[in-house]
């Protein structure tokens, strides 16, 4: 493909060169060819001057014509000047001619003028007689040949020393584009760590290599990111999945009491769960993509939401002796009621779930002129600082231990960022250790200029139709999924 | 033979506690780093399950932590991470074998018993003791071609011995052998179960130094 370029590029340059050469010298030769036809024709002027001088009167109408020998010798003239003369009288009758082929008299025209190989002058002379002068182009002609031949011998060897530094220039010009490709070409082939090397700032190749690598060091960040995500997903469907066959393998090994079949199927029960548990947060993760599963943008009562959330969630609180205490203010957002029930769910679930027993959780929901805040408080253990810049990320557990006992997937907080995120809000973590954990959300205020005169209605039948129904449906699944 | 499991998934560590304890072993389980590390530093199993993704202390890390102290226990790594460079790792830093999740368990207890044989030096799955074979894989005893009938008891120390041929075992040795943690043993129980094989297999296998211990001759 390059080497393509690289010929057409030279193809092109050596076809405007040549045209270059071939009009300069088609220049070169055309002026000298005028500048020798101006000698001649001065030469014409001079010799048809001796030619007059050279007249003598003799008789009543006749003349003399007596030439100077390098004029009248045939031998002379045939090796130098080249110069053939005629001299007619003024009826027209011949008095001296240089060549048999002269005919005439020929008109008087007094300016010098091309006829076949010759350069003739017909001029008048004293008495009407007519003198006709010509010189030979032959020589002109093969000096003009000459010089040709020359500027356009010199011409192709200038042409082709170009062409051959062409070549290399368009080499030089292209190899950035070669490196580009090559390492375009590597990461096509999944070398994701291929980079082009920019060495050489001067070339304005450089830039685009510049922004290349930018592109494939994101390239490389998302598959880096996808390829943990992959690993960790498959090392938590994998635990699960040994505790099974293992537990399947020695149940099979030989007959068991029922006791003992009880005991297997309640582990693979348990084992199942928290693969069920995964492969719902992945999906959900997966369902991310706003393209698969679009946003439902509409105007939602976050307090009822919150509201719900509590109480589908007091019973686990009370199990674990924990209080739950609520400040909320009416706040109305635009949203996607269903996921921000998750994130709510999720949010107050974790608060419980990580908390002292005999603690509380602290909701408050306010909202400013900008707006709208949801803080959930825990008084738990709070999380080391080491781990906050990572509690994000999917599959990443502060305290393994802690949150396996309690089933999670390590996908909650995950999803919360990113359910925050699709709304445009932040979501931030204070946490203090030993006192407890505050999750911060900050939802942007929603734009009322549409339609605020529907917004009480249509989040109410939202809240009643979709979500509240929808919990009751799904509540053991769902609230499965938060709780566990 | 001992074994300890390090395992923080407890569903897991209580199936592979029953498996081995069917086997014969005597198992010891810990469900988070630092209880491993301290268990492997503190008794001398023969051989140890570790995981490597664990609360407080990462299987690395107890591995390594391991072997800088000394600790010449076999040890297989039982891990989710598939990748080569973690089992390149993991062998590297000391450890002897390294399985996958999830695993086969026949696989598992054939490795471990493995491990075991070549911590003893005893690449031989039969071993041949005068007049009896030991079959250490169906762990069966053999006397002249019948089948001896054995406890799992007597079977351990039988093996035991055997593996440490001609060279003296002491009581506490053996218990620690025998048993896991949770059993608490009286003094003279190993005497009792010496005395039952004498029974069963001759009085010559079995020779008693007293006051120190037991041995086979070589």
């Amino acid at each position: 493909m390059l080497d393509s370029l690289r010929a057409r590029l030279l193809l092109w340059y050596a076809l405007i060169l040549a045209m270059v050469i071939v009009a300069f010298a088609g220049t070169v030769c055309y002026l000298f060819w005028r500048s020798l036809v101006r000698d001649i024709d001065a030469n014409l002027r001079a010799d048809a001057v001796t030619i007059v001088r050279a007249l003598h009167p003799a008789g009543p109408d006749g003349f003399d014509l007596d030439l100077p020998a390098q004029y009248s010798d045939p031998e002379l003239v045939d090796r130098t000047i080249r110069m053939e003369y005629a001299v007619w009288n003024n009826r027209g009758e011949l008095i001296d001619r240089s060549d048999v082929s002269i005919e005439g008299p020929p008109p008087v025209r007094s300016t010098p003028a091309t006829a076949g190989q010759w350069r003739e002058l017909s001029s008048g002379g004293p008495q009407g007689v007519t003198i006709l002068v010509r010189r030979d182009l032959d020589d002109a002609r093969s000096a003009v040949l000459s010089l040709g031949g020359t500027v356009t011998a010199a011409g192709a060897a200038a042409l082709a020393l170009s062409l051959v530094g062409g070549w290399f220039l368009a080499g030089r010009v292209l190899s950035p584009i070669a490196r580009i490709s090559r390492v375009a070409t590597a990461m096509a082939a999944g070398d994701l760590t291929a980079r082009i090397p920019t060495d050489r700032t001067e070339n304005e190749l450089e830039q685009v290599a510049l922004a290349l690598n930018e592109g494939f060091d994101q390239l490389h960040r998302a598959a880096e990111r996808e390829r943990r995500f992959t690993a960790d997903a498959s090392h938590e469907l994998r635990t699960p999945l040994a505790t099974m066959c293992a537990e399947v393998d020695w149940a099979l090994m030989r007959d068991r009491t029922p006791a003992e079949y009880r005991q297997t199927a309640e582990i693979c029960r348990r084992a199942i769960n928290r693969m069920q548990r995964i492969v719902e947060g992945l999906l959900l993760l997966a369902r991310g993509d706003p393209a698969s599963s679009p946003f439902q943008w509409l105007p939602v009562t976050l307090t009822a939401i919150v509201r719900d959330a509590v109480i589908l969630l007091t019973p686990l609180a009370t199990q674990k002796g924990i209080a739950i205490e609520t400040r909320l203010d009416e706040v109305t957002l635009r949203g996607d009621a269903d996921r921000l029930t998750d994130l709510v769910l999720n949010l107050v679930s974790n608060a419980i779930e990580y908390n002292k027993p005999g603690g509380s959780v602290r909701i408050t929901l306010w909202a400013d002129d900008t707006d709208t805040h949801l803080s959930v408080a825990d008084t738990g253990i709070g999380i080391p600082a080491e781990h906050l810049p990572r509690i994000f990320e999917r599959f990443y557990r502060a305290d393994e231990s802690r949150t396996r006992g309690s089933g999670g997937a390590g996908l909650g907080l995950a999803i919360a960022k990113w359910i925050v995120d699709a709304h445009r809000g932040q979501l931030e973590c204070r946490t203090s250790a030993g006192q407890g954990t505050e999750m911060l959300v900050r939802l942007p205020a929603p734009d009322y200029s549409s339609s605020s005169s529907r917004v009480t209605n249509v989040s109410s039948s939202v809240l009643t139709a979709r979500t509240v129904s929808g919990w009751l449906r799904s509540t053991p699944a769902r609230a499965r999924r938060f709780i566990g | 033979m001992r074994l300890l499991v390090v395992e923080d998934e407890r569903d897991l560590a209580e199936t592979l506690r029953k498996v081995f304890d069917e086997e014969g072993f005597a198992v010891d389980v810990a469900f988070d780093g630092e209880e491993g590390l301290f268990k492997i530093t503190e008794t001398a199993y023969d051989a140890v399950i570790l995981d490597l993704m664990l609360p407080r202390l990462d299987g690395w890390r107890v591995l390594a932590s391991a072997r800088t102290a000394r600790v010449r226990v076999p040890v297989l790594l039982l891990t989710a991470r598939d990748s080569l460079d973690d089992r390149v790792r993991g062998l590297n830093l000391g450890a002897d074998d390294y399985v996958i999740k999830p695993f086969a368990l026949p696989e598992l207890v054939a490795r471990v018993r493995a491990l075991v044989r070549r911590a003893y030096d005893a690449p031989f799955p039969t071993l041949v003791l005068g007049a009896l074979t030991i079959d250490t894989a169906a762990r069966r005893v053999l006397r002249e071609g019948l089948q001896v009938d054995l406890t799992a008891r007597e079977y351990a120390i039988l093996e035991l011995l055997t593996h440490q041929q001609g060279r003296l075992v002491t009581r506490s040795t053996i218990c620690e052998h025998l048993y896991d943690e949770n059993t608490d043993v009286l003094s003279n129980v190993v005497d009792v179960h010496i005395a039952a094989l004498r029974r069963k297999l001759g009085a010559d296998v079995i020779r008693t130094r007293r006051g120190e211990g037991y041995m086979i001759d070589a």
